[in-house]
């Protein structure tokens, strides 16, 4: 790890980044911080900014205006300072064809101040810790799969033992084996780094990540625990079931018991129908509803309360972006 | 620049290890072994004001024209292509030591390259001259040539760098190092064929032509002139194209 030096409240912190290429605005008063030791997923649709403000952050492109810190460091103000603190991993992973793993893991480890002493050292650890020094060590990086690349940039993001790791998409075209290895790599770090990082998998950042920051188009449209994501974006909980009664007769046992309720049909074979009842997330009914629907006569096959995902708060979250006529 | 020897070591080992820089050395001594043995023959053919290893510098411009584009083309542009020098950036090394290791070690593999040319006139001699006769090159000859070459090269390589830097594409970027290349070297000639004297509108380029004149210098360097003033002209060029790379390099989005 690196010396010895006060602990930041924040280990990253981005305050009212703004980007702009002429016209158009690819980020805009975004405002959000990674506490020390904290997993953090980057969430938000294709082109919503997501690099950008990961290339702002690792100094490697000038916001227009707002001020990015990495371990309490002005990116703007002192670059060579910041980046001593930050590891990062670029979306597509560029990586040099013609060296051999622990060349390049070696240079970089040169090139990121680790003492020469421990450059053998760090580079065996961190070859070990990805999985490289059995099939990759010695191999040139122009002839591995895309999966060992990916390591590969992972494997240099913690040379360093940097104190805030960012990556970019790190598990694109992977398959699910390797998804698995570099998702338990990752959580290995929680408490040791802050660690932002950008996926499409949401699934895997729920797994992962401690808290999530939501953007679209370019603003902040949610960031939290997905429990408290759950609870502001989705007001309502839902249970799906399967039953022989019309949906009017379910519609009227549904607001005897939760006047708020609705009830909508689903897609359904075989003679049974399907519908989808919503409640508002508070309502005492969501525990006695399917005793209150079989008192009233309601036959069911099924009934199953309905999980919301971070999919589904990713959804609902870049809904509500506000300010749509205010981009070109 | 706390990095640059890292990032030197690390270039001077790609290019030894580049098929590109063994194209080039090879295409380098075909060119320059090819015009020394026709300046043997026409040298054997009649009495000439100039020994063979002047007549064969003579054609400095044909491999600095050629080659070094090949060497100096994908220094910047092939890394910005494939993002490396973007990941490379992300480091503590600075853009400023970057530029320097890429310059300095296409340098060095320019100056190896006519290095290993001197394999040609020395071994004529060797084989072919009788101990005092000077007639098949003058060694002083050879290497005062071969400091203009040297120190012009500076230079030259910078121009080549600062070409590699503003675009993504290798072609364009050797393209545009011809083009900046041909246009100082011949520049001078030009200046110099001009008959500036009897333009009186022109009579403010007189002083800035008189410092072009390109193969003036690798003549004055030949004969042992050692003037200052070429070397002051080479090394402030270097240090601005070398700046304006920086500037490229650090300004890349």
């Amino acid at each position: 790890m690196n010396e010895a030096a006060p602990l930041p409240e924040a280990a990253v912190v981005a305050e009212k980044l703004t980007k702009r290429y002429g016209s158009l605005t690819a980020v805009e008063d975004l405002s959000f911080s990674v506490a020390p030791g904290e997993i953090v997923g980057f969430l938000g649709p294709n082109g919503a900014g997501k690099s950008t403000t990961m290339r702002i952050l690792s100094g490697t492109m000038s916001g227009t205006s707002g001020r990015a810190t990495i371990w309490g460091v002005s990116v703007a103000l002192d670059p060579a300072g910041a980046k001593r603190h930050l590891a990062y991993m670029p979306e597509n992973n560029p990586l040099p064809e013609d060296l051999r793993v622990e060349e390049y893991l070696t240079l970089r480890a040169r090139l990121k101040d680790v003492v020469p002493s421990r450059v053998d050292e760090r580079v065996r650890k961190v070859m070990d810790d990805c999985d490289l020094t059995r099939r990759a060590s010695g191999r040139l990086i122009g002839q591995l799969s895309k999966g060992f690349r990916q390591r590969v940039g992972i494997a240099d993001a913690l040379l360093a033992e940097p104190r805030v790791v960012i990556l970019d998409e790190p598990t694109i075209g992977l398959d699910p084996h390797q998804i698995l290895g570099i998702r338990d790599l990752i959580r290995s770090l929680r408490g040791k780094m802050a660690v932002l990082i950008s996926s499409h998998i949401l699934h895997e950042v729920e797994q992962v990540c401690d808290k999530v920051v939501i953007i679209n188009r370019g603003r902040l449209v949610a960031q939290g625990r997905t429990e408290d994501l759950r609870r502001e974006l989705l007001p309502e909980v839902s249970f799906t079931l399967v039953t022989r009664s019309d949906e009017a007769a379910l519609l009227v046992a549904c607001r005897a018991i939760e006047p708020a309720a609705s009830v909508a049909a689903l897609p359904s074979a075989d003679g049974w129908s399907t519908f989808r009842i919503s409640l508002p997330t508070g309502s005492p009914a969501r525990e006695t509803l399917a005793g209150a629907l079989i008192a009233a006569g309601i036959s069911l096959r099924e009934i199953a309360e309905d999980r919301f995902g971070l999919e589904d708060i990713f959804l609902a979250a870049t809904r509500r972006t506000p300010g749509e006529s205010r981009r070109s | 620049m706390r990095h640059f020897r890292t990032l030197l070591a690390h270039e001077l080992r790609s290019a030894a290890l580049s098929w590109n820089t063994w194209a080039a050395g090879g295409l380098f001594l075909a060119l320059m072994g090819g015009i020394h043995f026709f300046a043997l023959i026409e040298a054997s053919r009649a009495p000439s004001d100039r020994t063979p290893v002047e007549s064969t510098l003579w054609f400095f411009w044909l491999p600095l024209l050629c080659v070094l584009p090949l060497l100096t083309m994908r220094t910047f542009a092939e890394e910005r292509r494939s993002g490396t020098l973007a990941a490379l950036l992300t480091t503590p090394a600075s853009a400023t030591a970057v530029v320097w290791a890429k310059f300095l070690s296409t340098w060095i593999v320019w100056v190896v390259f006519w290095l290993l040319f001197t394999v040609f006139p020395l071994l004529t001699v060797q084989r072919l001259g009788t101990p005092g006769d000077t007639r098949l090159g003058d060694p002083s000859i050879l290497w005062g040539g071969l400091c203009f070459i040297a120190i012009s090269g500076l230079l030259h390589v910078a121009i080549g760098i600062l070409c590699s830097c503003v675009t993504r594409s290798s072609a364009l970027a050797a393209l545009l190092a011809f083009i900046c290349l041909l246009a100082m070297t011949a520049a001078g000639g030009a200046m110099e064929s001009l008959p500036i004297e009897s333009w009186e509108w022109l009579g403010w380029l007189r002083e800035p032509a008189a410092h072009l004149r390109t193969f003036g210098h690798l003549q004055d360097f030949a004969a042992g002139i050692l003037d200052s003033r070429p070397i002051v002209l080479y090394g402030t060029g270097t240090l601005l194209c070398l700046g304006l790379a920086v500037l490229s390099v650090e300004g890349q989005e």
